[in-house]
């Protein structure tokens, strides 16, 4: 197969970023992956300057990871051919791809929770000294590096006391140390405070600078544009263009993303009267966290019918306790929860599901499904009491309710006889969320429940959630998000070490009041 | 040519099936070989096992009085398994359901109420053997492998003390046996052979177990423990309760599972009531994925060994260890073969080869 090579790139010496000579670091030529039942890439074209940020835009499922997995040698294509650094390679496992110069960082971190982020760096590098480890040699050059790119780190640390922010920049400088001349970067804003996504575009930059190559997958159009120097769509597992980011914008990127228009801002309208009957009243709530420090420090709050109260905070700072108090999931040690005017402090989590609190948890696969279990089964997890008759499962009442939910919410899914974890993100959301308003509830608390979602996922699941409110049900939204959260709720509260920091109605909320509260900042007047 | 390995996204149901089924073909290879090496011809040693299993009447039912067992103890490991749990010691709970229907044989009466009794005492007794492990775990969180197994020393070796000291027979010499039972103490048998009525009520207690765990709610509330902790706790299960409930289950049948040893078949209380059953159940356990209706299926040819075992002993001298080693083997491989539930592996060359340098 006939390699073009541009005539005019001599030996590697690399001299900054050169974008008006676009050299091709990495080109990737029909790669075709196909899954049992699914065409993961068909055919897929991707070429990468050297020294460019190049977006990988796409749905959850269009195959931006799979595509990435491939040429980090994680999986084996079953077509196509990739050049990398002018040279054919074929990577048999992720050590040839770093070998070659390939680095990637994926969503979920491959970090030993007990180490140093020194340690961690450095497992499995052999420095100079081997079998010796040269900790003096490796502290530089990681020192170096770090200054370089601008990536701070407290590298005595150990990886468990670290931010998920910290902990991402420990994986960047792994990469970085190994030589890497691209390195790929799966959602890595997906956990990352606003501050921190900052933080994290000024280094991507100062490496594109440095001559480093950077692939960055997202779904989040605005961050593609705000970054990338050009952006590669995929839809289906097809590559529906590359587009140079300066001459593109959102409803652009978004109707190739999706295959058509789609509606950006949905707003929830006003709730007429500010009145509503408390549905859930939160009463001075204190609870620990899992290493039993206090995490809920006094809270609260009530949620009134017919609103969405968006509670804006940084992660980490007691919403995922709050969530699990409400659930009944975590142990209240001092307060009350009075739901509908019934004080439930010391129901289990059956009795409050029957009283009708349904919950998308943050942590959707960890908490939120069985995944060994049947999408039909995942269907009925909180509630299969009800699907019984004297004792035994209604398995004909089982198949037919999963039949119903899977069209009424889109879950795509060949049967509802699959193993749930076969489910793409994508749709384990909408079917936890099929579950959790099928049982029609009065309050739903939502967490984090549009993170990870594509911009379709996105426009679904914040309309239905409006659509709830508005039927007189309430609604906890619990998001890192702030932008969703101005977008939808009826009132704002802020949280922060445990504690509510702030309230606002939506029409006196405003950006930068939130973000100083939401990072522990208090505000002047 | 070149072997590809890679993450599968589901897995196919024929893997299921071929992983234990390989399993077993492959430990018979291997056994075959240790034959070999001793001056055995595996294939004669194998027809003999066959031939005495299905040869003859006694044999025959001899192959459902060693299966009897098995399922049950392949039941007391495969509940808690569902659930997560590797119950380790089905064997202490034989034991010391043997011990309990042994005691109600010997001291109780009157007659007309002792074998019902020796039923409930068997029962009881593995469960209150099994809900010491099951307690420390849903407790403390204790790690209930060690747990199980530790405790098996301790009830096989509480039965050895008890048939050597206060509970050795008046006529049995000097051998580690109780008094034989009185005749109301023993299971009815049939055929004029070892077949008892345990045979039939194990392949019935089975069945039950099949409808309790995939039919009902509380099997339901098993599986998801089984899958996810997390989610269970989520769903409003009480994690607690279904590791103490699954254990108790499990004893329960393993201590019934010795109550039939001592009155259908040893009727007495002795040393070694079981040649190790209770850890068979767990290579049945594991052949069948938790399911009983395999389990029945699986402890089939478990018992089929046991009876080979002992005719291959008569015929070839060959050590009865032997099936020790199978099944080791068996769980060795079937351990090895879970790789393949969660990695697909091709030959060929679908993809292009390395071409080296070009340019």
């Amino acid at each position: 197969m006939g390699v073009e090579l541009t005539s005019n790139l001599d030996s590697g010496n690399k001299t900054g970023n050169n974008k008006t000579e676009s050299k091709k670091i990495l080109e990737m030529r029909g790669i075709t992956k196909i899954f049992p039942g699914v065409i993961a890439n068909d055919g897929v074209d991707l070429e990468v300057n050297v020294g460019e940020i190049h977006g990988l835009l796409g749905e959850n499922g269009a195959g931006k990871t799979t595509l990435m997995s491939i040429l980090y040698g994680l999986y084996r294509p079953d077509g196509g051919e990739i050049i990398f650094d002018r040279e054919k390679v074929e990577f048999h496992s992720p050590g040839d791809a770093i070998r070659a110069g390939i680095g990637m960082v994926h969503q979920h971190f491959m970090l030993v929770s007990k180490m140093t982020a020194l340690n961690n760096i450095l497992l499995g590098y052999r420095t100079p000294k081997d079998p010796l480890m040269d900790y003096e040699w490796a502290r530089k050059r990681i020192e170096k590096l770090s200054k370089t790119y601008g990536i701070e780190v407290d590298f005595d640390e150990q990886i468990i006391n670290m931010s998920v922010g910290e902990q991402q920049r420990v994986e960047i400088l792994k990469a970085l140390f190994r030589d890497v001349k691209l390195l790929i970067l799966d959602e890595p804003t997906s956990v990352l405070t606003p501050i921190e996504t900052e933080r994290l575009f000024k280094a991507l930059r100062r490496m594109s600078e440095e001559g480093l190559t950077v692939i960055f997958i997202t779904h989040k159009l605005r961050e593609a544009l705000e970054v990338t120097d050009r952006i590669t769509v995929l839809r289906r597992g097809k590559n529906v263009g590359t587009l140079i980011t300066k001459d593109t914008n959102e409803r652009d990127l978004a109707r190739l993303m999706v295959g058509r228009e789609v509606e950006m801002i949905i707003e929830k309208k006003r709730k007429e009267s500010k009145e509503g009957k408390a549905v859930l009243r939160i009463e001075a709530v204190h609870a620990r966290n899992d290493r039993g420090l206090p995490a809920l420090k006094g809270i609260n709050l009530i949620v009134k019918q017919g609103e969405i109260l968006g509670l804006a905070g940084v992660s980490g700072n007691g919403q995922k306790e709050l969530e699990e108090v409400i659930v009944g999931t975590r142990k209240i040690e001092k307060g009350r929860l009075i739901f509908n005017g019934e004080d439930i402090t010391d129901y289990g989590v059956a009795r409050r599901v029957a009283l009708g609190i349904s919950c998308i948890p943050e942590d959707r696969i960890e908490t939120g499904m069985a995944p060994s279990l049947t999408v039909e089964e995942n269907l009925i997890l909180r509630d299969y009491v009800k699907f019984t008759k004297n004792g035994f499962m209604d398995f004909e009442v089982i198949e037919k309710h999963a039949e119903k939910l899977i069209d009424e919410f889109g879950i795509r899914t060949p049967s509802p006889k699959v193993a749930a974890r076969t489910l793409s993100g994508g749709n384990i959301q909408r079917l936890i969320i099929a579950r959790e308003l099928s049982r029609n509830p009065l309050l739903l608390v939502a967490s984090q429940p549009t993170r990870g979602l594509d911009v379709a996922g996105i426009e679904y699941v914040r309309k239905r959630l409006i659509s709830f409110a508005e039927e007189g049900k309430a609604v906890l939204l619990i998001s890192e998000d702030l932008e969703e959260i101005m977008q939808l709720s009826d009132r704002i509260v802020v949280i922060y070490e445990g504690e509510i920091r702030g309230v606002f109605e939506r029409e006196e909320a405003d950006l930068e009041k939130i973000g100083i509260l939401m990072s522990g900042g208090a505000l002047e007047n | 040519m070149q072997i590809r390995i890679e993450k599968r996204l589901e897995t196919p149901k024929i893997v299921y099936i071929i992983i234990p089924v390989a399993s077993i073909l492959a430990s018979l290879l291997f056994v075959g070989v240790l034959l070999l090496a001793i001056g055995v011809n595996p294939l004669e040693a194998y027809g003999v096992m066959l031939s005495r299993a299905f040869g003859t009447k006694f044999g025959f039912t001899e192959l459902f009085v060693k299966t009897a067992p098995i399922i049950l103890t392949g039941l007391a490991v495969s509940i808690p398994l569902r659930a997560g749990l590797w119950n380790i010691g089905a064997e202490g709970q034989l034991y010391m359901g043997a011990f309990a229907a042994s005691f109600v044989a010997l001291y109780f009466s009157p007659p007309v109420i002792v074998l019902p009794l020796m039923v409930l005492f068997g029962l009881l007794a593995g469960m209150a053997w099994a809900s010491i492990p099951g307690f420390l775990k849903a407790k403390f969180d204790l790690n209930e492998i060690i747990s199980t197994l530790l405790l098996n020393y301790v009830a096989i070796y509480w039965v050895e003390y008890l048939v050597y000291g206060p509970m050795r027979g008046k006529e049995v010499y000097n051998f580690p046996y109780s008094d034989l039972f009185n005749d109301y103490a023993i299971l009815p048998r049939f055929f004029g052979t070892r077949f008892h009525v345990g045979v039939i009520i194990s392949f019935l207690i089975a069945i039950a177990i099949y409808i309790l765990i995939t039919k009902t709610s509380y099997g339901f509330a098993v599986k998801i423990v089984g899958s996810n902790p997390k989610a269970a706790e989520f769903a409003g299960i009480s994690r607690k309760k279904i590791i103490i409930s699954t254990m108790l289950i499990g004893g329960a049948i393993a201590g019934f599972a010795g109550m039939m040893e001592v009155s259908g078949l040893h009727l007495r209380l002795r040393a070694a009531v079981s040649p190790g059953y209770g850890y068979t159940g767990i290579p049945v356990a594991l052949l069948a994925r938790g399911n009983p209706l395999f389990v029945m299926v699986a402890a089939f040819l478990f018992g089929l060994l046991y009876v080979g075992g002992s005719a291959m002993q008569t015929t070839f001298g060959i050590p009865v260890a032997i099936v020790d080693v199978f099944q080791a083997l068996v769980v060795l491989f079937i351990i090895g073969g879970d790789f393949f539930t969660r990695y697909s592996i091709s030959f060929g060359d679908k993809g292009e080869k390395y071409e080296g340098e070009k340019g």
